[in-house]
């Protein structure tokens, strides 16, 4: 293994080819927050922010700020008066949470579904609804005897707990069963803060620990894999911010502070699959990584139809309209003044991803987005077109919009269909993406190129050798290493090349991009070189089929 | 196209079909009681079996029915029964014409709760919205934990129809969303000098008991 931390000798010519601000992918409009997720953890990891202030940093006001510029500030006030209407509800139904705790300890062995009113959602053994495919795994998994060293031998637990403690999600095994374990967390976590220190994470038994609190909770992920400190905490803030998107900061924070022993999990209730799978694509979805968003490659012609025929049925409150096709970025137009970050738009896409339920109808549900405003909802109107595969999520501040929204669905609809749209995603969805062989270079087996200056990224499609879901998996490891070396914090890297048995890789970081390719085992380090360089010109090349460059604003 | 105080739209092509009146219906009732179950059942004529997919927010559907020789439509909206969807889904009641309500009869949480439902509906609905409290789940006689005769006193006393239904066999599931739609034609229709339409004689007429009830 060779790692360069400099410029490779010899291309200083092709590099100068890449001029920050025209590198490919670049655009002077982004849709999309850059910030790198990174450097925010560094803050988190280096700076002693008081509590307080990580509060203050999480909460902003944009939602009400909408309101109040669209209808003036009496309605913003009333934003506020559904805050107070939830916490009323929440304090009712805290009191009933007590009552099912005592209840709990009488029937430790009891599973909670059953004594808890609102999480009956969960169906128990004895139901006659045997889960689907997905879901039914999840169950079994829940069901799984945590003494067991299946459960144990797990690559990646992850929990969520409160301050105090109390149990609130196990990505494995039924969370109650875990009460003694969360306890033992919260025990260290606890101890290390009174010594005004705070617990990062621990290696023992061939595992890494790694904590993250966010008051008033508390993530941990516990792990065999060989992932850095640095991408596990990235991991857990993806969890936390999905806690989040169902809650909002500002509930989550109230009800626990109102009562410290809240069981969460009732407000939480049926939103265990959308943790699960959120895990489960961060373990096989680059996006994550690299807090980028993949774009579905389509002609460019066609990308700005569609981004025309969305912003002609623009209405009032509209604040973004985003258009998704399997699992990538179609278009997404947004209000001049507000810009999505990537991590947001994640949770949109686990959303659509975790459940079935929004192919058979249009629907109509509340969404925190944190990182736009953690403080309220948004309301999204979400539809697929046309029995197709492509789904618009019209996203409001108005939870009375959903008839507006419709109407507007269905003139967005009609002018897609009029100009041939649908099928024209629909056909870049069967293809699958491009391949890479139409890079021209005969040794590059695959690539992720990310663009910072849009936080979009583009990979071709997994051919052989990584068909298999075991090659799939160990490649995604492979790219998670050379993330991880040219990201530590102690020793940047700017180029590295790694050979490994079954192939080389190369990683390499600009202030511009960030690019990762795989070549065969026996490529040379100038051979790698002088490849990425024609990648990059191949990837200018295409940038207008393969990133939204010129995102369309209402 | 005008729309009036209680949610009812009179002649239209909403969504491309012609209709004589249209009306909003919602589906209530806890999360796991077959709500979406009992639609899909209704507008496709099919059941969920090996499924349970949990409604996220709050699902719309549209269906068309024939009252009479009237094209009603019939604007479903189905809720998640979590409890933090219910600020969402609080907002859309007082637009419903006819609310559905529904527990299972295998669990008895659902049917206690039934009367919480009740007090939001008084709360949050408009006066004159038809309601049904629709026991679900019925083909299920060996699991029962709800008699019938205590669902029928739990309806009377707060004065709305109740059926028993099943959205695996069908038993009553047409019933239901026909008498709510036959309930707005003929608030529609009425002539000063007839008798107000009753729904909950209506279905009482009109209703089936399930076959092989233990109780």
């Amino acid at each position: 293994m060779a790692d360069s931390p400099g410029r490779p000798d010899g291309t200083d010519d092709e590099d100068q080819d890449v001029l920050i601000g025209e590198e490919p992918g670049a655009s002077v409009h982004p849709m999309l927050a850059t910030e790198d997720s990174y450097e925010e953890l560094d803050y988190d990891l280096n700076i002693e922010a008081p509590i307080t202030e990580q509060r203050e940093r999480l909460a902003s006001g944009t939602i009400a700020s909408i309101v109040e510029e669209h209808t003036g500030p009496a309605s913003a006030e009333e934003v506020g008066t559904e805050a107070t209407e939830l916490e009323n509800d929440v304090e009712r139904s805290s009191l009933e949470g007590d009552l099912s705790n005592l209840q709990i300890s009488e029937e430790v062995t009891q599973r909670r579904a059953d004594t808890v009113p609102d999480r009956q959602d969960v169906p128990n053994d004895t139901d006659e609804e045997v889960l689907q495919n997905r879901e039914a795994g999840q169950r079994e998994i829940k069901d799984e005897d945590i003494h067991s060293s299946v459960w144990r031998d797990h690559k990646k637990h992850v929990f969520i707990l409160s301050e105090a403690g109390k149990p609130i999600y196990s990505r494995y095994g039924n969370e109650d069963k875990l009460v003694s374990l969360m306890g033992v967390m919260q025990a260290l976590i606890s101890f290390v803060q009174d010594g005004k220190n705070n617990l990062r994470s621990i290696v023992a038994g061939g595992r890494t620990f790694v904590f993250l609190v966010r008051p008033p909770l508390i993530l941990v992920a516990v792990c065999r894999t060989h992932e850095s400190q640095q991408q596990l905490l990235l991991q857990l803030t993806y969890v936390y911010n999905q806690v989040l998107s169902v809650l909002t900061y500002s509930q989550l924070s109230r009800v626990l502070e109102t009562r410290k022993n809240y069981d969460l999990r009732r407000l939480l209730g049926g939103t265990e699959k959308f943790l699960d799978n959120l895990l489960n694509l961060i373990d096989q979805d680059p996006s994550f990584l690299l807090t980028a968003v993949r774009c579905l490659p389509l002609d460019s012609t066609v990308r700005d139809t569609i981004g025309h025929s969305i912003q002609s049925a623009k209405i009032k409150d509209l604040v973004f309209a985003i258009l998704i096709a399997d699992n990538q970025l179609v278009t997404l137009c947004r209000m001049k003044k507000y810009i999505l970050h990537p991590a947001d738009l994640h949770l949109v896409f686990n959303l659509l991803n975790a459940s079935t339920s929004f192919q058979a109808a249009d629907s109509w549900i509340p969404i925190c987005l944190p990182k736009f405003d953690s403080a309220g909802f948004l309301h999204a109107h979400i539809s697929y077109l046309d029995n197709s595969k492509a789904c618009l999520l019209l996203l409001t501040v108005d939870k009375m919009m959903f008839f507006e929204l419709a109407k507007c669905k269905e003139k967005i609809v009609e002018k897609l269909k009029k100009h041939h749209c649908i099928e024209a995603i629909n056909r870049a969805v069967a293809g699958g993406g491009y391949r890479c062989l139409e890079v021209g270079i005969s040794d590059l087996r695959h690539f992720i190129y990310k663009s910072k200056s849009t936080a979009q990224f583009t990979a071709p499609e997994l051919e052989a050798p990584y068909r298999e879901k075991e090659e799939r998996a160990r490649l995604f490891n492979m790219y998670q290493y050379v993330h991880q070396r040219v990201h530590n914090a102690a020793r940047p890297l700017k180029i590295m090349f790694h050979v490994g048995s079954r192939e080389a890789m190369l990683g390499w970081v600009t202030t511009g991009f960030e690019l990762y390719a795989v070549f065969g085992p026996l490529a040379t380090k100038q051979v790698a070189i002088l490849a990425v360089n024609k990648l990059l010109k191949w990837i200018k090349k295409e940038e207008y089929r393969l990133f939204i460059l010129d995102p369309p604003e209402f | 196209m005008s729309a009036n105080s209680n949610g009812v739209v009179r002649s239209g092509s909403l969504g491309g079909d012609f209709f004589d009146f249209a009306c909003k219906v919602m589906l209530i009732g806890d999360s796991g009681v077959g709500k979406t179950c009992l639609l899909v059942r209704f507008k496709d004529g099919a059941f969920l079996s090996g499924s349970f997919i949990s409604t996220v927010g709050i699902d719309f559907r549209n269906k068309v029915v024939d009252i009479d020789g009237s094209k009603v439509k019939l604007q479903i909206w189905d809720t998640a029964g979590q409890e933090r969807f219910r600020s969402v889904t609080h907002a859309y009641y007082r637009d419903a014409h006819a609310l559905l309500l529904l527990f299972d009869v295998t669990n008895r949480q659902s049917f206690e709760n039934i009367r919480a439902w009740v007090s939001e509906i008084h709360e949050y609905a408009n006066d004159d919205v038809v309601v049904m409290l629709l026991g679900n789940k019925s083909d299920m006689t060996s699991e029962r934990l709800v008699k019938r005769e205590e669902a029928e006193k739990l309806a009377k006393d707060n004065g709305i129809a109740y059926m028993e239904t099943s959205a695996k066999t069908g038993l009553n599931v047409d019933l239901s969303f026909m008498a709510v739609a036959k309930d707005l034609k003929m608030k529609k229709t009425r002539r000063p000098n007839e008798p107000r339409f009753n729904v909950r004689d209506f279905v009482d007429q009109q209703k089936q008991t399930p076959s092989g009830c233990c109780f």
